[in-house]
């Protein structure tokens, strides 16, 4: 018996969804048996519009390596409008968080709605990607 | 600035004796030569404490959120900055426009009381000719934006050149640089809360700081606690920031504040359009982040 000394990185990634459009997307994906990596863990959330940007920084604060926000094409609300306010929100949180260092790959958006199970697939595979580029986040991390 | 003060308690007298108002906010003296503090005048004794001097920085529309569970009339002195946080409170449906009895100042550019007392304290210097404080040499707004009576001539805006030029100079750096930069920058915060206890735009009952269940963000002055507790705060003051530059006077280490803010108001001019806070009151307005159009920017996919 030995420990592993080395232990291969895996990225942490919180996935925040939608609950009628991504997360329905995100459904479709496991039903057609679309393989994608392992590291996304996904939160269900009632609307887009409930997104507040400090999930985000907290995630990244309690050693999420990336973060990714996804919900309803703009116009394709469930509750008419909440994407449109979380699009404004985000944007402005988005160049913050890059105005202050933090990689842009690390805060991701995508829309996808409840038939696009492929864009669903190809979105988490690249995120993945991205994460494992810019390594992992020491940047926001809580230290102690 | 003497007219000043003997106009505003005329005015105050006046409007204590026609019944208009219950209380009347505005500057009193402190205890140095250098300080003001802010003065709630509840009677037509109390208007001789009443003063408006060159050291009358503070901004009183921040003690209206003391008021606005009551129902008094209230009489309330502004310059220009002040104004723009009346017009903030008024957005947020903090206080109604009927309690209000608004005296604008125009504002001459008013003085730093924390250098004027550097520079009386220790080496026996006293006050020299002593510049104008930065808030005010940065002010674009020095005449109120809203008021029912006017004291004094009109100013005109102080700000030379271009004000978000530190921010395009950092946008310029690399991650890692801007990284590097609000690291040492932030390291020295000590978590005072005193940018957000003087920020008229603060005006939660609870403040997400505040809360220990759930716990948002880590009391400890460290650099990660410390970048999150700057990323919450201005998250909040995007598209509400109403410029008064109060944080950054406040800031007992000399944290750049205006930097963080004056971002936010380059990113939703330049993303969202429309005119910035606070600078008119129209009935019903809402902040650029309580509203959108269908469109805007959604190039960050």
């Amino acid at each position: 018996m030995s420990i592993a000394t080395n232990q291969e990185w895996k990225p942490k990634i919180i996935v925040f969804t939608c609950n009628w459009c991504t997360y329905a997307g995100a459904d479709m994906a496991g039903f057609n048996h679309f393989e994608y990596p392992a590291d996304v863990r996904i939160i269900r959330t009632p609307c887009s519009g409930r997104f507040d940007p400090i999930w985000v920084m907290r995630a990244l604060n309690r050693g999420a390596d990336g973060v990714l926000l996804s919900g309803c094409h703009p116009g394709d609300c469930h509750y008419g409008t909440g994407n449109y306010y979380n699009r404004r929100r985000q944007t402005i949180m988005k160049n913050m968080m890059q105005f202050m260092g933090i990689e842009p790959e690390r805060f991701q958006t995508s829309w996808i709605s409840g038939s696009e199970a492929n864009k669903f697939q190809a979105v988490m595979i690249k995120l993945v990607d991205d994460i494992r580029r810019v390594g992992p986040n020491r940047k926001l991390r809580d230290a102690r | 600035m003497k007219e000043i003060t003997s106009k505003l308690q005329e005015i105050a007298t006046r409007l204590f004796n026609e019944g208009k108002i219950d209380v009347f906010l505005a500057w009193e003296k402190g205890e140095q030569e250098f300080q003001t503090k802010s003065y709630i005048a509840h009677s037509v004794d109390d208007v001789k404490n009443i003063i408006f001097n060159e050291y009358s920085i503070y901004n009183v529309s921040n003690a209206l959120l003391k008021l606005r569970d009551g129902h008094e009339k209230i009489g309330i002195a502004v310059k220009g900055c002040d104004s723009r946080g009346v017009v903030r409170l008024l957005e947020d449906l903090q206080i109604t426009r009927d309690r209000l009895y608004i005296i604008g100042i125009p504002c001459p550019g008013l003085k730093d009381p924390l250098a004027a007392a550097r520079s009386f304290g220790g080496l026996g210097k006293k006050e020299s000719d002593q510049g104008l404080a930065k808030k005010c040499l940065e002010c674009i707004q020095p005449n109120p934006v809203i008021y029912d009576e006017l004291v004094g001539p009109e100013q005109t805006p102080r700000q030379q050149g271009d004000r978000f030029a530190q921010v395009r100079e950092i946008e310029q750096m690399s991650a890692d640089e801007r990284y590097k930069f609000w690291e040492d920058t932030l390291s020295t915060c000590i978590r005072c809360y005193a940018c957000r206890q003087v920020c008229v735009a603060c005006d939660c009952r609870t403040c997400i700081f505040d809360e220990m269940k759930p716990q948002w963000v880590g009391r400890e002055t460290n650099t990660t606690d410390n970048m999150m507790y700057h990323l919450v705060k201005h998250a909040h003051m995007a598209g509400r920031c109403i410029e008064c530059g109060e944080c950054e006077r406040v800031c007992p280490v000399g944290i750049p504040l205006m930097l963080l803010n004056r971002k936010l108001i380059k990113d939703v001019g330049e993303l969202f359009g429309g005119t910035e806070a606070g600078l008119q009151y129209t009935e019903g307005a809402k902040p650029a982040l309580s509203v959108f159009k269908e469109n805007d920017p959604d190039n960050f996919q």
